[in-house]
């Protein structure tokens, strides 16, 4: 393994390996949340293998290294700056997120909502329908009991009840039949 | 400290964000009311010693900007009229009637496939499928366009959909639009008859004059540009015929702007006006699609387009001066938005952005993604915006996908680093498909934009034009803000 230091960083925090394809940024943990961590380094996945680590308490070390291996010097700077960028933007997007969480959520839920308002769907009856509804039909079959109310359900039974009951054919589910 | 500000108030002015241009202070709030401001009265703001009853207290206070002042049911009424955008759910639907093309573009966005291809036909009944998809939205009025590829191409399916969405249009009582995007190099008398007869709104490409156009677009055996302009000709000539206003009602074109266009701006306006297009839109090339091949012939610095979108709409604004009507489409929108305070809903400026809640791309296969960009990342491997396929999908499914909530917060500028703080925020919109296919994420990195430099860039030169207050100038601009109706390709439930 042979680190070197990138042109425009401190050596303290970033180092390239040039055999590897590679470059490691050391993150103040204290000035970084770990979730922005997290994001900025998920949007590299596609272009390189990412490792964190945790060198000492209070810093994160970030690993990237070029999938296809043979990152030259400034591939690896402009590797090591992008993710130094989009730490930056994800810590910041994080604290206006934060702030500005009511406004965000607002208007996220007024665009769904327009966007899914129910006047696209089929009519449903409104409680002005309700008035001209047909209540006149037979209800429906229901051997289960499932629309009777628990009291009619389980009541004690007289005995001319039960031994009506016993003699009626048990519900079979139609496979059977 | 900005204007030599020493000592800034907290009490005097109200919520602002402010942006310097060319020596001027652009300053707005969060409703989109704006002052242009010099540096001494920058600073008198800034510092709260505006004195009271001035020309400049009177401006601040129309502008909303004082704080002791501030009118909070204008504020309401002029943001719900801003945000208005938000109450329909997706009103454009773009059907991908085929992905074969009878043209080769340098920078195909759509990812066309060989004629051969029949196997990138839309079936009749994915057509179908994708109607019924797109008439489940609850807008009033929907948009359906037709793309390809070349959807001529394809064009059984192309008639079965429309008269299948003018019948299921009519029993769902909605208005509907058909609009189809074609190189129409495969128009013919009969194709034509039929497209008319169903009101259908033709537009086409035109990348400027006939040897910059066939260079981009190669037509096998034939000039791409010629085809074009016959086509053009022919249907402005059919629409007089038909009684249209032929101010109204014309073929529009869309510009693809490449690295060789750069130094031919006037020569592309002139063009554009000899074929009778009143609407240029002078579109940076995007990164989608063979773009990706291609970058290296066909981009540019951003920087450099600016002066090349500087130095055009100049030119466009001195013919309007001229008496020759022709606008400028980024200008037009933004402006609509400064000086009318409404947003012309273009999808892609807006915040949140149209991607999925308004608007849904259908692939030729059945597959539906929020919005074009969405599905031509899917034609170069990336599902990211896959909603679903017809058939199987229902509406409110596809409008409770994530992957649309997740759009929706992400493009937003208000949870957006620098957008957050620019002046030109109430204006702006930054589609989120565009930020994760260039940077990764769905917001971005705005800094490092080319969508971002090319909004402010533009912003900066119609502030520039609005500080000079030059009156032939601001009634041409207030001219591009009049949104005419087209009604005759609006086919309303009788």
């Amino acid at each position: 393994m042979s680190t070197q230091t990138l042109d425009g960083f401190p050596k303290s925090v970033a180092a390239s390996d040039l055999a590897d394809g590679s470059v490691t940024l050391t993150v103040d943990a204290g000035l970084y949340p770990l979730e922005a961590v997290y994001g900025a380094a998920y949007i590299f996945i596609d272009r390189c293998f990412v490792l964190l680590d945790r060198p000492a308490a209070g810093s994160i070390a970030v690993t990237l290294a070029d999938k296809k291996g043979a990152a030259d010097g400034d591939a690896l700077r402009r590797l090591a700056g992008e993710f130094a960028n989009e730490l930056l933007t994800q810590a910041w997007r994080q604290k206006i997120v934060e702030e500005n969480r009511v406004v965000l959520e607002l208007v996220t839920t007024q665009a769904l909502a327009g966007a899914t308002a129910r006047a696209a769907a089929p009519a449903e009856p409104s409680l002005d329908d309700l008035a001209s509804f047909d209540f006149t039909e037979e209800a429906f079959d229901d051997p289960l009991g499932i629309a009777m109310s628990w009291e009619e359900k389980y009541k004690k039974k007289t005995p001319v009840e039960a031994a009506s009951e016993a003699a009626a054919p048990a519900v079979v589910a139609p496979e059977a039949k | 400290m900005l204007a030599g500000i020493e000592k800034p108030s907290a009490t005097f002015p109200a919520f602002f964000r402010v942006r310097e241009v060319s020596g001027s202070f652009v300053v707005t709030n969060a409703q989109g009311d704006w002052v242009v401001l010099s540096a001494p009265e920058f600073k008198d703001f800034g510092e709260g010693t505006v004195e009271r009853g001035s020309a400049l207290w009177e401006r601040l206070k129309a502008a909303n900007l004082i704080r002791a002042e501030f009118d909070v049911p204008a504020a309401v009424a002029r943001l719900k009229k801003r945000m208005k955008f938000l109450d329909n759910g997706p009103n454009l639907h773009m059907l991908v009637i085929t992905l074969r093309c009878n043209e080769t573009c340098v920078y195909c966005h759509a990812s066309r496939a060989d004629m051969t291809a029949v196997e990138t036909d839309m079936s009749a009944e994915t057509a179908e499928r994708s109607i019924d998809l797109a008439l489940g939205s609850p807008s009033p009025f929907i948009t359906i366009e037709f793309q390809g590829g070349e959807p001529l191409v394809n064009f059984t399916v192309l008639k079965h959909a429309i008269e299948y969405g003018q019948r299921r249009a009519q029993e769902v009582g909605k208005s509907v639009e058909f609009t189809m995007v074609s190189n129409l190099a495969l128009m013919d008398e009969e194709k034509l008859a039929f497209l008319l007869d169903h009101k259908v709104q033709i537009c086409t490409s035109i990348d400027g004059p006939e040897h910059l156009h066939d260079k981009q677009r190669k037509l096998i055996g034939s000039s791409a540009f010629k085809a074009a302009v016959h086509w053009i000709k022919r249907i402005n000539q059919a629409y007089i015929e038909r009684g249209l206003d032929p101010s109204l009602y014309h073929v529009e074109a869309l510009l693809t702007t490449t690295r060789p266009a750069l130094s031919r701006g006037r020569e592309i306006v002139d063009t554009y006006v000899s074929l009778g297009c009143r609407a240029m839109f002078l579109r940076p090339i995007d990164p989608f699609g063979f773009v990706e091949k291609t970058a290296h012939r066909v981009e540019y610095p951003r920087e450099e387009y600016l002066q090349f979108y500087r130095d055009t709409t100049d030119y466009i604004i001195e013919l309007n001066k001229k008496g020759e009507q022709v606008l400028e489409r980024y200008a037009a929108i933004f402006l609509t938005k400064i000086l009318n305070g409404e947003d012309p809903n273009f999808l892609d400026i807006r915040s949140p952005s149209g991607a999925g809640i308004s608007a849904i791309a259908y692939n030729y296969d059945g597959l539906v993604f929020a919005g074009d960009e969405a599905r031509m990342m899917h034609e170069t491997g990336d599902d990211t915006f896959l909603l679903g396929r017809v058939g199987e999908l229902t509406y409110d499914r596809m409008m409770a996908h994530p992957t649309v909530r997740a759009l929706v917060l992400g493009s937003n500028l208000n949870g957006r680093p620098d957008c957050v703080n620019c002046a030109y925020n109430p204006y702006c919109g930054a589609d989120a498909v565009h930020t994760y296919k260039t940077q990764g994420s769905l917001s971005g990195r705005m800094r490092e934009s080319t969508v971002s430099a090319v909004h402010k860039g533009i912003m900066d030169y119609l502030f520039e034009k609005i500080r000079e207050n030059d009156p032939e100038t601001m009634a041409v601009f207030r001219r591009w803000t009049i949104n005419r109706s087209r009604d005759h390709f609006v086919q309303t439930p009788v």
